[in-house]
């Protein structure tokens, strides 16, 4: 194991080279000054001062100004901008006559995220500016500004999202691709170690120096591995927990408890994946295949409740899935972990698949042969 | 002339021998096909339809109403009504209601206040609270954006009643509105999932089995090879273009299907946006497929057992995809990594495919990523001579050109 650099790489300099690619790249949490575009036809005082206001939000950044919407438009399509917000000829003045003039924005939903976040600015901008003007009149009737907000917004919605307040997409992400990945190169490296031994060649002398015991064999090949996935896991949790301060409202303990049953859920998988498809490109091809599709069907960017009926079925034999439930069961809602028992019972479950097909394993190691 | 006819013609013999081996090597080696076949023809549908139902619906959420007023339930009854949250039960307090999230059965509560009714009445604000299960953002997007419609326009609705003689329209406006504002969403009017993701996923995909394809079959070709190189030692392989050109042609033509299926029919049958013309795709398609070859060849010489380049390809996809720019904006990427994004022909591939496909932008607005694709082209062009250069040189080295012809079939 120690001559092969491929160890190595799957075992450390890969799952490492992730924490850190990943934390860095989404380190602002948010992204911030992402650049806008505005169309301001109206060019008086009072469009002026929303477009600076505009400007003073975090998320945007007035990199340029259009002298129309075609101008603007192709902007966003060279990709320059994410956003323009449009103030239309004779808005202000409209304004003043009470005759409630339009202005629009219009994001780039090609990036999400971009033109999500970006919309939420220019829709608060759009009704701050509509409240400043509601405001002037009112005011010019002899209201309070309480009365005034309490006249122009009636109902206010306070917003409570339960653990991640900062909407923080470091967290969101970081938290699950982080061990996705870690998962994809248990399954892997797993299949590999047993699928060496038939390429090789090795594996009645494997079977031999385990004295025919099929548990040994398994046992002592999986032992280093599993200790090096289990202490870059735990790297992951304590990096994550308390080093980032990431939101851990269960403890960090029961996040370890959590990361150590994934570890070995993925390596009963990664058995099983190899006692299916005993022939070693088969089976890492399958490896891979069902580690890539683990991040998409987990739920953690697109909801499980929101797929087809069969998809929702199909997520439950990927063991990221039910480290996604248990990560936001225990670290972000800080449910104790009986709460979640299923889950745990499916990683659980993981881990002991390989044992129904023990005899089948002990045939393949034993007797298979390598054909190129 | 005639000698420069003879040369041509054994070039050409050599060019197609290489053509069709590889060809060959392909279509007999089951995990090629899985990676040149099977996954560019699987993997687009499974991810389609995992994201095809665009947006959340109908999220459950559970409700705490302390008002229990004609208002109250008003705003409940318009909130169930639309299409993002649908009331799953009725909390008596908070405490029940974290039962109800706690069992997965709500992903949000909205708790009313005891005071709603009255604070209208006495021209106060009222504050309605809502919770939101963290675990993804589209929950939380669905709340708010049920919760601020239903608001606005019981708001609006409020401010009439408490103004009491207007007469028209524009009076009303003029109340409740005094600037209005509308917002477009381009280019996915949605804002759905499969529509932002798939294109940039196709890209992806198409660049990334490109890759473990090629290093696949670098690595079984190692692997058969007594000598454990790149090459075979055999009479047709001796003009270093020939072999690049003839390699890289299987893979080309091989992967002019896939484009055609992953960047054209997979969007046609799932509905997703297709605003370019077939052609402005292909003149991206195409420096991008060269520019994957070349850069998959000359990793491929970095390769030595087969199954390797497995390890290393496949979790990068992850990365690359990040790296496009097309979650994570661009813009807000930390310089070191924009660099690093320059290095891979996904980035720019990606990016050029969205202009073209989901922006309806023409060629000239996809100018800057062109000149990358077509830059990395050469590079990796340049960097796959000097691969397969040094491949034959230790040949050479081995077994002198005069005998390579006879002495050493394989």
């Amino acid at each position: 194991m120690r001559h092969e650099p491929v160890y190595w790489f799957c075992l450390i300099v890969a799952p490492i080279f992730c924490l850190v690619f990943f934390t860095t790249l989404m380190g602002a949490g948010l992204p911030t000054e992402m650049p806008t575009g505005i169309v301001d036809l109206d060019n008086t005082p009072t469009t002026r001062q929303i477009v600076r206001n505009l400007d003073a939000f975090e998320q945007t950044k007035i990199v340029a100004h259009y002298a129309n919407v075609t101008e603007a438009r192709k902007a966003v399509q060279r990709g320059e901008i994410y956003a323009y917000f449009l103030i239309p000829k004779g808005t202000t003045a409209e304004a003043n006559m009470q005759h409630s003039p339009v202005v629009s924005f219009y994001t780039n939903n090609s990036f999400m995220v971009a033109g999500s976040l970006l919309g939420r600015d220019m829709r608060m901008m759009s009704e701050l500016a509509s409240g400043a003007a509601g405001r002037k009149v009112l005011r010019a009737r002899g209201a309070t500004d309480a009365q005034a907000m309490a006249f122009l917004q009636p109902i206010v919605i306070d917003t409570h999202p339960i653990g991640n307040p900062w909407l923080d997409y470091n967290v969101y992400l970081s938290n699950i691709l982080v061990p996705g990945i870690l998962g994809i190169f248990i399954f892997m490296l797993t299949v590999y170690t047993f699928g060496y031994e038939i390429k090789n060649g090795t594996g009645q002398e494997l079977m031999s120096l385990a004295r025919g015991s099929l548990i040994k064999a398994v046992s002592a090949k999986m032992f280093l591995p599993t200790i090096f996935f289990l202490s870059v896991g735990f790297l992951m949790i304590i990096y994550f927990y308390a080093i980032l301060h990431f939101p851990c409202y269960g403890g960090i303990w029961r996040m370890l408890i959590v990361m150590l049953l994934y570890v070995i859920g993925c390596q009963g998988m990664g058995i099983f994946m190899f006692i299916v498809l005993p022939t070693l490109r088969l089976s890492l091809s399958f490896a891979s295949l069902w580690g890539v599709v683990s991040f998409s069907i987990c739920g953690m960017s697109f909801p499980v409740i929101a797929m087809d009926g069969w998809i929702q079925g199909l997520s439950l034999l990927f063991p990221l899935r039910h480290y996604y439930l248990l990560y936001v069961n225990t670290a972000l809602n800080g449910y104790g972990l009986f709460n979640a028992w299923p889950y745990m019972a499916a990683l659980i479950g993981f881990t002991v698949l390989p044992c129904l097909f023990a005899r089948r394993l002990k045939n393949i190691i034993s007797y298979m042969k390598y054909i190129p | 002339m005639k000698r420069f006819l003879v040369l041509f013609r054994e070039a050409w013999r050599d060019w197609n021998y290489i053509f069709q081996r590889e060809m060959y090597n392909i279509f007999h080696d089951g995990a090629l096909l899985i990676f040149f076949i099977l996954v560019p023809l699987a993997y687009p549908i499974l991810y389609t339809l995992i994201y095809n139902n665009e947006t959340l619906h109908e999220t459950p959420i559970v409700v705490v109403d302390n008002s229990k007023s004609a208002m109250s339930r008003d705003y409940l009854r318009r909130l169930d009504g639309t299409s993002e949250v649908r009331i799953a039960g009725y909390a008596a307090d908070m405490e029940e209601a974290e039962e109800w999230v706690r069992k997965r059965d709500a992903y949000g509560v909205v708790v009313i206040p005891a005071t709603m009714a009255d604070d209208i009445a006495n021209m106060k604000q009222t504050h309605v609270s809502i919770f939101v299960d963290m675990g993804g953002l589209l929950y939380y997007k669905t709340m708010l954006l049920a919760n601020t419609e239903v608001s606005l326009q019981m708001n609006r609705e409020i401010k009439l009643m408490r103004t009491p003689g207007l007469s028209t329209r524009a009076d009303e406006q003029a109340v409740t509105a005094p600037i209005r504002y509308e917002q477009v969403t381009l280019f996915n009017p949605s804002s759905g999932f499969a529509q932002f993701l798939i294109p940039a996923v196709m890209v992806i995909l198409l660049h990334q089995t490109l890759l473990l394809g090629i290093c696949l079959s670098a690595g079984t070709e190692r692997e058969s090879n007594k000598l454990y190189q790149l090459l075979p030692v055999h009479e047709h392989h001796h003009g270093l273009i020939r072999i690049i050109t003839g390699k890289g042609a299987a893979y080309f033509v091989l992967y002019l299907w896939n484009v055609v299926f992953c960047l054209g029919i997979i969007p046609h049958v799932f509905h997703l946006p297709q605003l370019s013309d077939a052609i402005d795709v292909w003149a991206i398609a195409v420096p991008f497929l060269l520019a994957c070859i070349f850069f998959g060849m000359t990793i491929s010489g970095l390769i030595r057992h087969r199954e390797n380049c497995m390890m290393i390809i496949v979790f990068s996809s992850l990365p690359l995809l990040f790296l496009s720019g097309i979650s994570w904006p661009w813009d807000s990427i930390p310089r070191f990594w924009q660099l690093f994004a320059h290095i891979f022909p996904s980035t720019h591939g990606v990016r050029a495919f969205i202009k073209l496909n989901n922006m309806g932008a023409s060629l000239a607005e996809a100018e800057n990523e062109l000149l990358w694709l077509w830059g990395q082209v050469v590079v990796y062009a340049v960097t796959t001579i000097f691969t397969y250069y040094r491949g034959l040189v230790k040949i050479r080295l081995r077994f002198p050109a005069h005998k390579t012809d006879s002495a050493v079939r394989q």
